[in-house]
């Protein structure tokens, strides 16, 4: 349990008291707390928490990190669909592939009910090690600082 | 079919799962044990756990049955569910873990800082549960009647009970060891009968073949050339998104140990997804060819039951039939746990203040609403009524998820907007849509697959209203974003 005693202990910034913010309203926890329940999600900052020595270069890496990320993701998923539908067009277009029968079915018919899913798998396995090295590259420059 | 070998092999497999589920209880003791297993679930387990209960009766049972039915049409329903966990990997899995949410509520009240929203997440949460339940339920029934005679009632009433009691006494700890033992289940329980069966029609019965000869169990109207595009389209869409909202599958997410674990857990859970659907998918190929009065008889989702019986001779077709009877029970089980937790965490969070006595109430709540739903209604359909439950989350929850995770310019109000017109569109196109269509035939595709139309007009409304609210984005949504995204130390 010491996760969830960090994680309630966090909330209590230092500074917010001391008169440094003093426009700011009462700071409102705003997880499952206000509704009782147990070992909640708080907020754990791992970002410098407002008050603290905000460092401008770290919040340029973190938006450069989230871009590189959905750019990640967005061209694994344009690709996997991409690759789906010229697949299926094939299947639907050459005639051989439905005329050839392999154990009594058209191969037409077993490539559609069984060629997608090594597809999926692959673009999965690649995206992986290719998200991993946007956070290690990350890490690597936030370690220089 | 001889009722026995249904009630032993229903008796075995809910026994299991008990036995199980009691172990885990042993060292399942703190609130937090209750809630996500405290975090410590291996790659492997996990995610043959969320195999498990993902594995529901539209898997088992319907997708063999649409293929008996509808022929390739019936092959996109497995490589949706499959390929949803790509999309949950590429855009979810990581941020979500690492934003230390407990549930999909606990998630954007977070990110939005509103109560508001979260009040209208969980009911959406709920609804979707109660949903997604019932066909699981409907499930129990068909397979109940078919094996032993029994009134169809008693199966829904006999999975509603075992997992209610289940799930009271363990929470998610003992739930994760049944979930993982349920997939192997599933997996043994397709896979040994369809390598039996292809071994003995390889081997050639002369009967078979010349009552397969009959006519084209392959017609091309039915194969990948007659595809109907805008059905295909949308039904893609509302799986391929659904998957991201679906709450049973988030909560699993948690248990993970980081954002990087969360991804290989996917991974897995996408090999073993596809391996698991080779088997379904032989199935309809041989029911087209040596069971094709099935669909003819509206049974076609008992396919999977039957034909082991039908094409296997003497006790090793016994033996069989009883291995497929526990794996369907296993997927109702799973499938109907793992949703009934993830809405006990919600409803017990939001309504009863989150106590472990709260959770136990509130597994009962989520149990029995969607029990006396299936007793009034008939099933149409396993496949064909999940998928609808996948195109309502991609139109109310998948767009907040995404958006939420992605784009710091969402606000409270604007994620309301967009949840509640996406769940309004599509609850209109699903209940409504029988009616409109007999008013207008024209628009009957678009109703009866509204995914291509409701999660476009969804993602528009939450951008637009994102955008004109003045009170713009949450003030703490730079450190949440920077939280979901940057590695662990």
């Amino acid at each position: 349990m010491t996760d969830e005693a960090r994680e309630t202990g966090v909330p209590d910034v230092p500074g917010e008291t001391d008169g440094t913010r003093p426009a700011r309203p009462e700071r409102v926890r705003v997880t499952a707390a206000g509704l009782g329940a147990p070992a909640r999600p708080a907020f754990d900052l791992r970002a410098p928490a407002p008050g603290e020595r905000a460092t401008e270069p770290a919040a340029v890496y973190v938006r450069s990190l989230i871009r590189s990320q959905l750019r990640l993701g967005i061209v694994a998923a344009v690709g996997f669909v991409a690759a789906t539908v010229v697949f299926v067009l094939v299947l639907a277009l050459v005639p051989d592939l439905s005329a050839a029968v392999v154990f009594g079915v058209p191969a037409s018919w077993l490539l559609l009910g069984f060629g997608l899913y090594p597809l999926a798998l692959t673009v999965a396995v690649l995206y992986v090690r290719a998200a991993a090295r946007n956070e290690a590259r990350y890490r690597a420059l936030t370690v220089d600082e | 079919m001889n009722p026995w070998v249904g009630y032993l092999s229903i008796a075995a497999v809910a026994a299991a799962s008990t036995l199980i589920g009691f172990y885990g209880l042993r060292i399942s003791r703190t609130t937090s044990d209750f809630y996500v297993a405290s975090r410590t679930v291996r790659p492997w387990w996990n995610a043959s756990a969320i195999g498990g209960e993902y594995l529901s009766a539209a898997s088992f049972l319907g997708v063999a049955g649409l293929v008996l039915l509808s022929g390739s049409q019936g092959m996109w329903f497995p490589i949706g569910y499959t390929a949803g966990y790509l999309m949950l990997l590429l855009f979810v899995a990581a941020p979500l873990r690492r934003s230390g949410a407990y549930t999909i509520p606990d998630f954007t009240q977070a990110r939005l800082e509103s109560t508001a929203v979260r009040r209208v997440t969980s009911t959406l949460v709920i609804v979707i549960g109660w949903f997604y339940i019932v066909p699981q339920l409907q499930g129990a029934a068909l397979t109940v009647r078919i094996t032993t005679g029994m009134p169809a009632w008693a199966g829904s009433v006999a999975v509603a009970v075992i997992v209610a009691a289940v799930v009271m006494a363990g929470g998610m700890r003992s739930i994760t060891f049944v979930q993982a033992f349920q997939f192997w289940l599933k997996l043994t329980a397709l896979a040994v009968p369809a390598v039996v069966i292809l071994i003995v029609v390889a081997g050639g019965v002369p009967g078979l073949v010349a009552q397969a000869a009959s006519l084209d169990p392959f017609p091309p109207a039915a194969g990948p050339a007659g595809l109907d595009v805008y059905r295909t389209v949308s039904l893609m869409v509302a799986l391929l998104l659904g998957t991201l909202g679906l709450p049973h599958v988030l909560v699993r997410f948690y248990t993970s140990p980081d954002g990087v674990a969360a991804r290989r857990t996917t991974v897995i859970v996408l090999a073993l997804l596809s391996a698991f659907y080779c088997f379904p998918t032989v199935f309809g190929l041989l029911g087209r060819v040596f069971a094709p009065d099935l669909a003819e008889g509206g049974q076609a989702d008992a396919l999977v039951l039957m034909l082991p019986g039908r094409l296997i001779p003497g006790p090793a077709g016994v033996l069989l039939t009883a291995l497929v009877i526990a794996g369907a029970f296993a997927a109702f089980l799973s499938t109907t746990s793992g949703l009934v937790v993830s809405l006990a965490g919600v409803i017990s969070q939001d309504l009863l203040g989150g106590s472990v006595r709260g959770f136990r109430i509130a597994a009962v709540l989520a149990t029995v609403v969607p029990l006396l739903v299936a007793l009034a209604t008939e099933s149409s359909g396993l496949a064909g009524s999940v998928g609808l439950v996948f195109a309502f989350t991609a139109s109310t929850l998948c767009p907040v998820l995404l958006l939420g995770i992605w784009w710091r310019g969402l606000t409270a109000r604007g994620a309301v907007a967009g949840m509640l017109a996406g769940g309004i569109l599509s609850a209109l196109a699903i209940f409504g849509g029988g009616m409109l269509a007999a008013w207008a035939p024209g628009i009957r595709p678009f109703l009866e697959q509204p995914a291509a139309w409701t999660v476009p007009v969804a993602v528009a409304v939450i951008i637009v209203v994102s955008r004109t609210d003045r009170r713009g984005a949450p003030r703490g949504v730079d450190a949440f974003l920077a939280r979901l995204h940057t590695p662990e130390a």
